[in-house]
């Protein structure tokens, strides 16, 4: 039963991402991001801003030297994503994290908001589909080439 | 004392002069009982839409430029391989304008009052007013964004007809352009219980050798509201006056 939603809310998103591109007319463009590298990363929230005209995540992340670095990830606003089961409660401080972006092609470190897997497993696409538990899937959103 | 009344009285009589689109429309009667009760009789607009984020079916038709207005695209393409015009203002939160402050991804409501539809738009903190008591566009109208929009029922069907647009609202994505000539027709119409359709077409002799027409289905959601948009709240994307994009990190 499970599986079959999670399908079904992928098939959505899919939907959804191959709609976009056709009509939907975006607040900035993507150049600025690598949109054909995904990278995942793993870490404790700061902070998430929930703010128009996009929410940021800002994630303390361990580099390879163990030292702390701050990462800001920009996703929909608390508008879209308030209408598809988040609220500005999803992500609190102090909360250990995983998730996927799109990384700014400078090497600044920061992203596009992909999905993110909670602590409770529980992993939230930036279209607003739901993975209950992120380990019985592979964990990959249908497409995650366009967003806004 | 008097001399100053005078004056007064003349600054006020100048501005009247000169009054532009937004004045001169002669104003309307008080709307009585009747014209609230013909509202009633409408199509039902009411409830929160959004756009369906539809799969499949064909793409939408291109816009057919003329030969001057390929060009100019062209030229902003060049630029853009160049690594100029790398975003639209809208990045600095200047709304889109017409046509596609109509293509967010965040609903509109539709208002009904005598002599007027309001479309308020939740991205950018959008309004659009359509008249609909019979004015006519102004001669020579004011430049706005979302241009002046007059109305009127064939039917079912609200028809819409909207212009003097400011030069630097997009047409399309990656640097489509209008000319001052642009007219937007639009042809809204509920299709199915809680779905309506927008056709849009858009005519410009100068840009267009044919009118560029497109279809969009929007869906009402009863259990949403307009919810606030302020662009400005934390905006940390930018295009600068060279044309580079970017992204403000510090925090």
């Amino acid at each position: 039963m499970r599986k079959s939603v999670s399908k079904g809310l992928r098939g959505a998103l899919g939907a959804l991402l191959a709609g976009v591109c056709a009509t939907v007319f975006a607040h900035h463009s993507f150049s600025m991001f690598d949109m054909k590298t995904t990278k995942t990363l793993s870490g404790t929230v700061k902070e998430f801003e929930w703010t128009n005209p996009h929410t940021w995540l800002w994630l303390m992340v361990p580099n390879d030297r163990g030292e702390l670095e701050q990462w800001g990830i920009e996703g929909m606003s608390p508008n879209f994503l308030g209408r598809r089961g988040w609220s500005k409660h999803t992500l609190r401080p102090g909360d250990k994290v995983t998730v996927e972006i799109h990384p700014l092609r400078n090497g600044e470190h920061g992203g596009t908001f992909l999905n993110v897997t909670l602590p409770s497993g529980k992993k939230l696409m930036m279209f607003g589909a739901q993975i209950e538990d992120a380990k019985a899937e592979d964990g990959k959103p249908a497409d995650s080439t366009k967003p806004y | 004392m008097k001399s100053k009344n005078v004056f007064v009285r003349a600054l006020l009589g100048a501005a009247l002069a000169a009054a532009s689109t937004i004045g001169s429309a002669g104003g309307t009667p008080p709307p009585d009982a009747q014209a609230w009760a013909a509202i009633g009789k409408l199509p039902d607009f009411s409830g929160v839409w959004e756009l369906v984020f539809a799969r499949g079916g064909p793409p939408p038709e291109a816009p057919a430029l003329t030969p001057e207005y390929a060009a100019k695209l062209k030229a902003y393409q060049n630029e853009q391989a160049k690594g100029g015009h790398q975003d639209n203002t809208t990045a600095n939160c200047l709304p889109p304008g017409m046509p596609q402050i109509m293509n967010q991804p965040y609903p509109m409501e539709f208002l009904f009052t005598p002599g007027k539809i309001t479309i308020v738009i939740e991205a950018y903190s959008q309004m659009r007013r359509i008249f609909t008591d019979g004015r006519k566009h102004p001669e020579d109208p004011d430049l706005t964004f979302n241009g002046h929009s007059i109305g009127h029922w064939e039917g079912d069907t609200l028809v819409v007809d909207t212009v003097g647009f400011v030069p630097e609202t997009p047409l399309g994505q990656g640097g489509l352009q209008h000319s001052d000539k642009m007219r937007i027709e639009e042809r809204f119409r509920i299709t199915a219980p809680d779905r309506m359709e927008i056709r849009t077409t858009v005519y410009d002799p100068v840009a267009l050798t044919k009118p560029w027409s497109t279809v969009k289905t929007l869906a009402r959601h009863r259990d949403w509201e307009i919810a606030e948009y302020v662009c400005e709240q934390n905006n940390r994307n930018f295009v600068n006056d060279e044309g580079k994009a970017g992204i403000i990190l510090n925090k």
